[in-house]
């Protein structure tokens, strides 16, 4: 996932957990070298680099119990929880009544999920289905079945998009719009071979309301 | 009662309140200062320069937080590490900060010091 899409995402995340808590005041995440990731909308009001500072400042000195996992100030006003989440610190700012059970679960189950599910959660560009167009050669008699046939390197090529799966369905698609879903195989008579050709039986051919000679699209199903 | 007084009596109070706890489970020890003064118990003596400049630091930017986000008053700040947190507390012009292992209720030693 790219940055941009993550800190959107985070800020997106941050930005619900405040509108369910009312108590949250502010809250952002930043990571240990001090570069802040994302916040809430109301994250903006506050110098966040300056709380990153006084926070990077405290982290030498915690090496002694073991690091620094979170840091609580409870002031007259409000407190604010900063906590280590992954490799990144979450601050969350809230006012003084807030639940602080509320918040250590914002902090230690909440956010944690959500930053491991958008690590994991990688999109996957839809798949771009090569059509190509073909000229129909209409096929008939007993044995021909209901499967339309193409070069053995049209399937083969199908084959490479989709990562070594064979291709055994495809959606037809006439010029004049009919579109129908069918099976496919290697065209079996030599003397069609390598023209460019789609040998189309009777039947599918009278369903796409194509003739002999004319192009069709011909896109391979996904197996 | 004069201030001065009053703040004498919560450090001596505070001091009796350490002294009681200092040997409750996990807890590791404790620092009370005041601008002249201080009084140290930590069971590992090595740990001692360490944990009074992490108490320092910690108070410090506590109160720089406290500032950022506008908590006002600080009352008080808590540090954990992995093994280890530390509670601190200002009291009048003294700070209190107590070190225990991080599985300890910190807001229950707080209330065990009269402290909230």
């Amino acid at each position: 996932m790219d940055k941009d899409t993550y800190a959107v995402a985070l800020r997106n995340t941050l930005t619900e957990v405040r509108n369910i808590c009312p108590d949250i005041t502010c809250s952002f995440i930043f990571t240990k070298e001090g570069i802040v990731i994302a916040g809430d909308e109301q994250s903006v009001d506050v110098p966040v680099e300056k709380t990153v500072g006084f926070f990077q400042g405290l982290m030498d000195k915690a090496t002694t119990i073991g690091g620094l996992n979170t840091m609580i100030v409870n002031g007259s006003k409000g407190k604010v929880h900063i906590s280590s989440v992954n490799d990144m610190y979450l601050v969350i700012a809230a006012s003084k009544n807030a639940d602080m059970s509320h918040i250590r679960s914002i902090a230690n189950v909440i956010i944690p999920t959500v930053l491991k599910l958008l690590k994991t959660v990688v999109p996957t560009p839809p798949k771009m289905a090569p059509s190509q167009q073909l000229i129909v050669e209409s096929i008939s008699g007993f044995f021909v079945g209901d499967a339309v046939q193409v070069d053995e390197e049209v399937l083969r090529r199908w084959s490479k998009d989709f990562k070594g799966k064979s291709v055994g369905e495809v959606e037809v698609e006439a010029f004049g719009g009919k579109v129908i879903r069918c099976k496919v195989k290697v065209i079996s008579d030599s003397q069609s071979k390598g023209k460019g050709l789609i040998r189309v039986p009777e039947k599918v051919a009278r369903e796409l309301e194509v003739k002999q000679g004319e192009l069709i699209r011909i896109k391979p199903v996904e197996p | 009662m004069p201030e001065k007084s009053r703040s004498y009596e919560m450090v001596e109070s505070l001091r009796l309140g350490l002294d009681r706890i200092k040997s409750d489970e996990g807890i590791i020890g404790y620092i009370l200062r005041d601008a002249k003064s201080a009084s140290i118990d930590i069971r590992d003596p090595s740990k001692i320069i360490d944990y009074a400049v992490l108490s320092s630091a910690a108070l410090e930017s506590g109160e720089n937080v406290s500032e950022v986000f506008g908590l006002g008053e600080v009352y008080s700040v808590v540090v954990e590490g992995k093994d280890v947190k530390v509670l601190l507390i200002p009291v009048g012009n003294s700070r209190v900060s107590v070190f225990m292992r991080r599985d300890v209720d910190h807001e229950r030693v707080c209330k065990e010091l009269h402290l909230k």
